[in-house]
């Protein structure tokens, strides 16, 4: 017998190898790790990513996916399946770079917006990078999770909890604005 | 319409508007620029998604997890669930009082006041065999009401008389509702006070 030391008794428990959505649900309400595993494995690196748009660096990315996943276990009891687990995680996700956002913002000084690179050899995507920081903060949530994330208009809806056609008109006033912020900074 | 330089923005969000703008890009070469920065912007977001390993992030959070304790199930359900219950069993046992529990209820003036369909078929059975009763009785009187000039049998046909005009008021007042108890003991002690004045009548005629 294989004893599982260290760990709480459904810590190790099984789960299929590539267990649905369901299963995943029901590993997770009985705290089973390796439930919470497949989660990472499957949604990290695009945690991640989006963290760090939030966020602005590796370091802070890394701290608010791991409060994410904290705050899955601690509440996904409550999960009663009403949207994706996916969505739901992004959502706690967003809503924790969100207080760290507002935390770190209130903690430094306000000063002005970055300055969005104006020479012409500087590639696109750093432009890009600084304008999107500018951006407000539903407009560059719905950018990130389009453009660079690839999620769909009805996944961001149901993250953001907005009408599919909020999150098609916050896209493209986000795009709206980008483009004015890079042909200025072009000019 | 005219389509300027400024219409590209609409152009872009509406699309049935692209046609014009198409062929406004062919002279134009700064809106050129603009729609290819529009087109670029999405290319090059696909560009920023971020990836980077964190070989200790999955450790740092399993061992996080593993110090918690075990989460907690929703109380919600369980608690609809029970409220569910207790309303069948609340319903169960007030359909059992009220059917089979229940003290019977006390008769109030009210509900003593109307009959049912076959109480009311029952004491018009009744009252119609009285009727025939005090009808016989009559037949044997009637002579004697009639020919009889005694101050006795003056006063027994002024009675009568009184009597047949009180029934027929509340026979009246019957028709219009049947179901009134109150009517129909006033009635049938009309028909009893007519029976014994006839029943009076007679037997004081047979001891003359």
């Amino acid at each position: 017998m294989v004893l599982e030391i260290g760990l709480p008794p459904l810590a190790a428990a099984s789960l299929p190898d590539h267990p649905s959505d369901d299963q995943l649900v029901d590993g997770c309400k009985r705290g089973n790790l390796r439930a919470f595993e497949h989660l990472y494995e499957i949604h990290a690196s695009r945690m991640k990513s989006i963290a760090f748009h939030m966020l602005g660096s590796q370091a802070d990315a890394e701290d608010a996916v791991q409060e994410t996943f904290l705050k899955v276990y601690r509440s996904v009891g409550s999960f009663e399946g009403q949207s994706a687990l996916g969505t739901w995680i992004y959502r706690i996700l967003l809503n924790t770079c969100y207080d760290q956002g507002r935390k770190r913002q209130r903690l430094k000084e306000a000063g002005p917006p970055p300055e969005v690179a104006s020479r012409s050899d500087v590639p696109l995507r750093i432009t890009l990078e600084r304008a999107i920081e500018r951006l407000n903060e539903r407009h560059r949530t719905v950018f990130l999770l389009f453009e660079v994330e690839g999620l769909k208009h009805s996944e961001i809806a149901s993250i953001l909890e907005v009408p599919e056609g909020t999150s098609r008109t916050w896209l493209f006033e986000a795009k709206r604005e980008l483009k004015r912020t890079l042909m200025e900074s072009r000019s | 319409m005219k389509f300027e330089c400024g219409d590209l923005d609409r152009a872009l969000a509406v699309p049935e508007l692209m046609q014009e703008a198409r062929e406004h890009l062919k002279e134009c070469a700064a809106c050129r620029r603009e729609l290819r920065l529009w087109n670029d912007i999405s290319s090059a977001a696909k560009e920023l998604h971020h990836e980077w390993e964190s070989p200790e992030l999955w450790p740092r959070i399993r061992e996080q997890l593993a110090a918690q304790p075990r989460p907690k199930p929703s109380r919600w359900k369980d608690w609809k669930l029970m409220a569910i219950a207790a309303s069948i069993f609340v319903g169960a046992a007030l359909f059992v009082w009220l059917n089979w529990l229940r003290p019977p209820v006390q008769q109030t003036a009210g509900n003593r006041t109307f009959l049912t369909e076959q109480a009311l078929r029952d004491v018009e059975h009744n009252e119609a065999a009285y009727r025939e009763s005090i009808d016989r009785l009559y037949t044997l009187a009637e002579p004697k009401l009639k020919n009889s000039q005694s101050p006795l049998v003056v006063s027994y046909r002024e009675k009568l008389i009184l009597l047949d005009s009180a029934i027929d008021d509340v026979s009246s007042n019957l028709r219009q509702n049947r179901f009134n108890t109150s009517l129909q003991a006033q009635l049938a002690s009309l028909y009893r006070e007519k029976r014994e004045t006839l029943e009076d009548l007679v037997k004081h005629d047979q001891k003359n």
